[in-house]
């Protein structure tokens, strides 16, 4: 474990000069390329232990206990097979990035959602600040880190509320209470963070991370959906999560500028632009029966008209 | 550009990790990840484990939208000659579409595919083209009949091919499903051409057009 984070610290120098592959690659053909940068540095380390202990100082803030790192215990055999069967101490990047970020995540309220934050959360998992080099300078991956995480959490908690209904337990919830109650688990998740969260969202916005944040924006409101039981398959598919999409981003925005006790003004927000969609969607269907209503009306003046001028007759 | 590269990878496969329990938002044909969640199936969606699930969504999304279409193309025939001789065979064959179309329904929501955005414009053209073929008569319904069928086998026909590419034993029930389809659609071709749909006004252009417009709306439908 020692020696990994020594190898891990060298590591770092030689990824950031490289070009990364192209991220189409499956997570264990990375972990392939990360292990293969590995063991090619700890063959390098051997040779450089003086440069990279004299470029550790400045950033290392537990220089007593990493120094004897610097004698590396040969290469380990860090990667046994295609198939993910890996040895316990050797970790993907991935897996590695995911710890570091919500590491980070603890500094967000101090530092807002920068690479001082990520600096700090690998300091805490005694890496070196260096690691927050391996992320985007503007903190993209923590606030997409972070939203995922949350995301994760709401799935999990509609699933347990499920299991709740299914093994009778609990009472099935109408749809405007669940979608509700949806919403607002998962705007509380942003508590923690709100002083910091409008930078967050501008962050988000940026045309580089638009793709990504678009797509966890949509299959969260799609997992709402689904654990609240849709089971359309016309266009009110898309009608139905466009309209979440926007209560769920309104009610954002309007947290955001809440002020009041435990965000009432928000959750009394919320409950009001759900009624209104679900009155949207009972209005909806009154104009469809009304519709049908005056077609069939015109089709009976069509067919009198056909029979008074005796187009009818001939079949 | 490289590290957002990285971070895109990253964020997906945190993705898969947390998505691959009983059903939620499994997005991309990503295997189990190494230290990924274990997998849970319910009663009411389907294993998501291991699919090739872009494939699986656009062959049920596609479908959907066909059988969608076919139906709106029978109401539009049955609109003008629902009170002709060939009425009650249109008849059939329009209910045989309507279990089908209920049919993907149903493996839609079990498979959590969304259906394709182009559906009221499906809704409208499959009628006018009923209605249209109708009101070139009976022979020229059942060329628009045989032509949207022989489309439509070959398409399932192309499905069930690469289905059997992948993973016949995975795909079992959407297999048979699309088998016991394609035989169906076949049926009704035969039916259309027992009825006179080659004595139709311009045969062969209609049938061309149709089957180019088919073309169209599958390409589309398979992406949008």
């Amino acid at each position: 474990m020692a020696a990994a984070g020594g190898l891990r610290r060298a590591g770092w120098r030689l990824w950031r000069g490289r070009a990364v592959v192209r991220c189409q690659l499956c997570p264990p053909q990375r972990a392939l390329q990360a292990s293969a940068v590995l063991r090619r540095v700890s063959d390098e380390q051997k040779k450089e232990p003086l440069a990279s202990s004299s470029q550790q100082q400045p950033f290392d803030s537990h220089p007593p206990d990493h120094q004897p790192e610097q004698d590396p215990q040969g290469p380990r055999p860090s990667y046994t097979g295609q198939g993910g069967q890996e040895s316990e101490d050797y970790e993907s990047e991935e897996q590695l990035q995911h710890r570091i970020l919500t590491a980070a995540l603890e500094f967000v309220p101090e530092h807002g959602w920068t690479a001082e934050a990520i600096a700090e959360g690998a300091k805490t998992l005694g890496l070196s600040v260096a690691a927050a080099g391996m992320f985007h300078s503007d903190g993209s991956e923590l606030i997409l880190h972070f939203v995922s995480e949350c995301n994760s959490k709401l799935s999990q908690l509609l699933e347990e509320e499920e299991k709740l209904v299914q093994l009778g337990k609990a009472e099935k919830k109408p749809t405007d209470q669940f979608l509700r109650d949806a919403v607002e688990s998962r705007l509380r998740m942003l508590i923690p963070y709100i002083d910091k969260w409008p930078q967050a969202l501008s962050i988000l916005l940026l045309p580089h991370n638009i793709p990504s944040s678009l797509n966890l924006l949509t299959s969260m409101i799609d997992d709402i959906w689904q654990y609240a039981g849709d089971q359309s398959t016309d266009f009110n598919w898309y009608t139905r999560r466009a309209v979440l999409t926007g209560i769920y981003n309104t009610t954002e925005l309007v947290m955001l500028q809440d002020s009041s006790p435990d965000f009432e003004e928000t959750w009394r927000f919320l409950e009001n632009r759900v009624a209104d969609a679900m009155n949207m969607g009972s209005a909806a269907d009154q104009v469809q029966s009304t519709g049908e209503a005056v077609v069939q009306g015109l089709m009976g003046m069509a067919v009198t008209i056909k029979n008074l001028s005796g187009l009818n007759q001939r079949r | 550009m490289e590290v957002a590269a990285a971070a895109r990878a990253a964020r997906r496969s945190l993705g898969p990790a947390r998505a691959l329990r009983c059903g939620p938002g499994l997005r991309g044909r990503w295997p189990l990840s190494a230290g990924g969640a274990s997998l849970r199936l319910c009663s009411t969606r389907a294993t998501l484990e291991g699919i090739n699930k872009p494939l699986v969504d656009r062959i049920i999304r596609v479908d959907h939208a066909g059988e969608y279409g076919a139906n709106r193309i029978y109401a539009g025939q049955m609109a003008v000659l629902g009170r002709s001789s060939v009425g009650p065979i249109i008849q059939q064959m329009w209910n045989q579409e309507k279990d089908h179309l209920k049919k993907f329904s149903d493996l839609m929501v079990s498979y959590r595919v969304r259906p394709t955005v182009l559906l009221p414009f499906w809704n409208v053209a499959g009628f006018v083209l009923g209605a249209g073929s109708a009101l070139l008569g009976k022979k020229g319904a059942m060329a628009c009949t045989v032509a949207v069928e022989e489309s439509i086998s070959d398409h399932y026909n192309s499905q069930i091919r690469s289905l059997m590419e992948d993973d016949p034993e995975k795909y079992k029930e959407l297999l048979q499903v699309i088998k016991q389809f394609r035989d169906d659609e076949r049926e009704h071709h035969d039916i259309g051409l027992e009825h006179d749909a080659e004595a139709a006004p311009a045969y062969s252009v209609l049938k061309t057009a149709i089957q180019l417009g088919c073309k169209a709306a599958i390409f589309l439908s398979e992406r949008i």
